[in-house]
């Protein structure tokens, strides 16, 4: 999709959307190919998949570890009244 | 006290992800403080195997069967923040930092994960170690926490 396709279908220029796409490059969310007179641009989804991953992993792993110290003091200060 | 609600200054970029959890415990900031910085105590919630040594520079070893993690302490204020930095070796590090907000009639403990290293040139492999070394320990805690669950 090139940047004027993109802009025909958003309600943004297509000043707008190169300015979008120029920093979504740079972010590595996508690529771009010279074609003829054209550039095409192609999502990459890879990093977000891997931030999303990343994020239900640890998020995950720091809620058992958090219930886990919750009733760990808790079982401590119950006992000391 | 200072109330955190932006992401942590200590970030790789703006595009690195973070991750933020709470809980709210019953006890006062000092006896949190306690489960936080105690070698034992860690043993108990963070992993089966812990040694720290809990001042500025102190080295921190984080083992849950294969699984090991290894850093440095980066912050230590007492019951009210504590801060390291870990990473599985050949891996990318984060940084972890968990503070402790005085609450009537107990305490909100928030911890802040966020990646400030990228791997060497390898990620493909660190995420894969990642998923495959995460299920064994997991899945043990989950029965754990379920046989927890049932008894309460």
């Amino acid at each position: 999709m090139t940047a004027s396709g993109l802009a025909d279908q958003l309600p943004i220029t297509r000043q707008a959307v190169a300015k979008h796409l120029s920093a979504l490059r740079e972010a590595d969310l996508v690529t771009s190919t010279r074609v003829g007179r054209e550039t095409r641009y192609e999502l990459r989804p890879q990093p977000l998949d891997e931030a999303a991953q990343w994020i239900q992993t640890v998020s995950s792993e720091w809620d058992d570890r958090l219930d886990s110290l919750r009733r760990s003091i808790e079982k401590r200060a119950g006992r000391s009244k | 006290m200072k109330l955190r609600n932006e992401a942590p200054a200590k970030q790789a970029d703006e595009k690195t992800p973070w991750v933020e959890r709470e809980t709210l415990v019953e006890a006062s900031p000092d006896e949190v403080w306690e489960a936080l910085t105690d070698e034992d105590r860690l043993e108990e919630w963070l992993a089966p195997d812990v040694e720290l040594d809990p001042t500025e520079g102190g080295e921190i070893a984080v083992r849950d069967g294969d699984d090991e993690r290894f850093g440095t302490v980066e912050t230590v204020e007492e019951a009210e923040r504590f801060a390291f930095t870990w990473s599985r070796p050949g891996e990318g590090e984060s940084f972890v930092e968990f503070t402790i907000e005085a609450l009537p009639g107990g305490s909100r403990v928030t911890v802040v994960e966020t990646p400030t290293r990228s791997a060497p040139r390898d990620t493909a492999a660190g995420s894969t170690a990642m998923a495959a070394g995460g299920w064994g320990p997991r899945l043990a805690r989950l029965q754990r926490s379920m046989r927890f669950a049932l008894v309460a």
